[in-house]
C-alpha cells in the first residue's frame, strides 16, 4: 500500500456499527479503507440488504463526484474502521501524492461508466419483459467480468436478486416485474425462489432481448 | 515497454465487441472512434487528438470495446498492455488525473441520462427517502443508526415536511438507546404493540390546524431551524435561535418549548449556574410545562456537575417519586444517575 502517513489529517476512524453514510444523504466525499472492514447496504422494503463488504484497501462512495446525487447505499463500520475522507478541496493533493489510488479509482470509473450505459440499454427497450430479461443479461455479463470460467454450466445460471432488484433495475415497478417474473415462471423460462432466481437459458433470453431492441 | 505500431489508411485497430487489454496512444496520423450515441442512435465520429490515449476504459475494465477504431490516414500508435500501462501511469499522475477528469464528466453525463429515464418511474425524493431509512432503524431497534440517520434529516432539511415527525423519532431512538441499547426492548412504532406508547417520552402535542406534510412556519419552522443546530452540536447558534423564538413570542406554544430548549443548550455550554436559574424559572412560570420531569432531571444534573451531590440527589427522587410512566426514559435516567450517586458515596 502506498504510504499514507503525510495524509493522516484527512484520517477519519469510526467505531463498530457508526453510520460512515446513510443512503439518500447528500455527499460530497468518498473513502479510502486503511483498516477495518465496511458493510455496504440498502433498505429494500422492509429488508436491510447487504450489497456488499469492503476492505482495505477499497475505495467507497465515489459517486460523490455526481454533484447533488444522494447517496445511493448507505456505509456502515463492522469492525473499527480508518478511512482517508477525500473531497473536493483535498482530492487532488491525495490523488497527485498517491499515483495508485488515482489508478484505483480510475478503474472503479470505468466499472460506475459501465455499468450507468448498461442499465440506460435496459431502460430504453419499450417493453417491461424485454427490459427483466436485460436485467439478467446485464448480471450474467456482470458476474461473467468478474470470474471467469462458469460458461461450462450449460446455459442455465442463477442470480442472487430478488424480485425488488429486478424491479429497481428494469425501472419498472415491484408489481409489474413481479406481473413479468410470474409470465416468464409459467413459460418455465425462470424459477422463482426467496433469495434467487434461475434462469434456465440465457441464450433465450438474449436472442429474446435482441428481437427487440431497436436496431 | 510499449510497443510502437503502424497500421494504413482505412484499416483498424480493434472493432466494438472486442475484448483485450490494450491501450493505445496515437502518435502520429489520423484515427476515430466511430460509435452510436446510446441516447440519440447516432452515429458518432470522434476523431483522436495526437498524443491522446484510446482504448483505455474497455481494456481497464475488461469491457468489450464500445467503437471501432478506424484508421483515416496513416498512423503510427504506442501499444501498451495494461501492466505496462499501470507502471507507465505511477509515474505520470498528471495524466491519470486527466483521465479521471474526462471520466468522471462521461459518468456525470450518463448517469444523468439514465436520470432522465427514470424520472417517471422512480418517484422517491432524497428526502422522503432518507427519512424511511431512519424509520427502517428505528423499527428494528437499531437506535443509534436511526439517531444518526434522523438527526441527518433535521440537518438537511431542518423545515422538511418530515421534521416534526422526525424530531419525535430522533427522541424515540434516544430514549431507546438508553433504556434498552441496540437490539434489545420493544420495537417501537409497531402499533400492534402493547406498549408503543411507553416508547414515546412526553410526544410532541399534535397542532391540529396544521394539515400534514404542509411546510412549516413561522415559529415552528425557527424552533425546528434551532433544533437542528442543536442536533449538530452548535449549541451556541441553537441557544440564539431558540431565544430568537422566544423574544418574538410568536406563538406561545413555541415560545414554552423554545424556553426548554434554551435550557438544554445553556447545559451543553456548561454554564450551570445560568443553567439553574433559567430551568427554576421556567418551571416556577410553567407548573405544568409538558418536558415538566426532563426539567427536573436537567436540573439534578447541573448540580452535579457543580458538585453538589445532595441536591442532585433531591431532584432524582422527585422524578422517581413523580406519578406516571415508570418506563420514561426520563425515570430511567433518573433512576440510573441516582444509583451512580449513591455507589459513588458508599464506595
Amino acid at each position: 500500500m502506498a504510504d499514507l502517513s503525510s495524509f493522516t489529517r484527512f484520517a477519519r476512524t469510526y467505531q463498530p456499527g457508526e453510520i460512515i453514510f446513510a443512503e439518500y444523504e447528500p455527499g460530497d466525499s468518498f473513502y479510502l479503507i486503511q483498516a477495518g472492514r465496511v458493510k455496504i447496504s440498502k433498505i429494500v422494503g422492509d429488508l436491510e440488504k447487504t450489497i456488499d463488504i469492503l476492505q482495505p484497501p477499497e475505495i467507497f462512495g465515489e459517486m460523490s463526484i455526481l454533484e447533488g446525487a444522494p447517496r445511493s447505499a448507505t456505509a456502515q463500520a463492522i469492525d473499527v474502521v480508518k478511512v482517508l475522507e477525500f473531497n473536493r478541496a483535498n482530492f487532488e493533493v491525495l490523488m497527485m501524492g498517491n499515483p495508485q489510488i488515482a489508478l484505483r479509482l480510475l478503474k472503479l470509473f470505468t466499472k460506475r461508466i459501465w455499468d450507468q450505459k448498461r442499465r440506460f440499454m435496459i431502460l430504453t427497450l419499450d417493453d417491461p419483459q424485454a427490459k427483466v430479461a436485460d436485467v439478467f443479461l446485464m448480471l450474467a455479463e456482470t458476474s461473467a467480468a468478474v470470474s471467469t470460467g462458469g460458461e461450462q454450466e450449460g446455459e442455465k445460471r442463477e442470480f442472487k436478486v430478488t424480485v425488488e432488484d429486478v424491479a429497481h433495475w428494469a425501472g419498472i415497478s415491484i408489481q409489474e416485474a413481479q406481473t413479468v417474473l410470474g409470465h416468464f415462471a409459467n413459460q418455465r423460462r425462470v424459477e422463482l425462489f426467496q433469495d434467487r432466481i434461475v434462469v434456465r437459458n440465457i441464450s433465450d433470453f438474449s436472442r429474446f432481448v435482441n428481437s427487440r431492441r431497436k436496431k | 515497454m510499449p510497443k510502437v505500431a503502424s497500421y494504413r489508411a482505412n484499416s483498424v485497430i480493434y472493432f466494438q465487441g472486442d475484448v483485450s487489454d490494450k491501450i493505445y496512444v496515437l502518435q502520429q496520423g489520423k484515427v476515430s472512434l466511430n460509435y452510436t450515441d446510446i441516447e440519440n442512435g447516432k452515429d458518432i465520429h470522434e476523431v483522436i487528438q495526437t498524443g491522446e490515449f484510446f482504448g483505455v476504459k474497455s481494456a481497464l475494465g475488461k469491457y468489450p470495446r464500445e467503437e471501432n477504431a478506424v484508421v483515416l490516414s496513416d498512423a503510427q500508435v504506442l501499444v501498451f498492455t495494461v501492466p505496462e500501462f499501470e507502471v507507465f501511469s505511477q509515474a505520470n499522475t498528471r495524466i491519470i488525473m486527466k483521465m479521471l477528469k474526462v471520466f468522471s464528466n462521461q459518468l456525470r453525463r450518463v448517469h444523468k441520462q439514465v436520470e432522465n429515464l427514470l424520472e417517471k418511474s422512480e418517484a422517491e425524493s432524497p428526502e422522503a427517502g432518507l427519512f424511511k431509512v431512519g424509520e427502517y432503524y428505528l423499527k428494528n431497534r437499531q437506535y443509534s443508526s436511526a439517531k444518526y440517520v434522523f438527526s441527518r434529516y433535521l440537518t438537511y432539511y431542518p423545515a422538511g415536511r418530515m421534521a416534526e415527525q422526525a424530531s419525535r423519532y430522533l427522541e424515540v431512538a434516544e430514549s431507546g438507546s438508553v433504556k434498552y441499547g441496540d437490539g434489545k426492548g420493544p420495537a417501537p412504532m409497531v402499533a400492534e404493540h402493547s406498549r408503543p406508547a411507553a416508547a414515546a417520552p412526553s410526544p410532541a402535542p399534535e397542532r391540529p390546524e396544521r394539515t400534514p406534510g404542509a411546510d412549516l412556519d413561522g415559529a415552528a419552522k425557527d424552533f425546528y431551524d434551532a433544533k437542528s443546530l442543536f442536533s449538530q452540536e452548535k449549541y451556541k447558534e441553537a441557544l440564539s435561535g431558540f431565544k430568537r423564538l422566544v423574544e418574538s413570542n410568536a406563538d406561545p406554544e413555541y415560545t414554552m418549548k423554545g424556553l426548554y430548549e434554551m435550557g438544554r443548550c445553556l447545559f451543553m455550554l456548561q454554564q450551570y449556574d445560568v443553567t439553574i436559574k433559567h430551568f427554576t424559572q421556567l418551571i416556577q412560570s410553567y407548573p405544568k410545562h409538558p418536558d415538566l420531569v426532563d426539567t427536573l432531571f436537567w436540573l439534578g444534573q447541573s448540580w452535579e456537575k457543580k458538585g453538589d451531590k445532595d441536591r442532585a440527589a433531591g431532584f432524582y427522587k422527585k422524578i422517581l417519586a413523580m406519578e406516571g410512566d415508570e418506563d420514561a426514559a426520563v425515570h430511567l435516567k433518573a433512576k440510573k444517575a441516582l444509583r451512580a450517586l449513591e455507589e459513588a458515596a458508599h464506595g
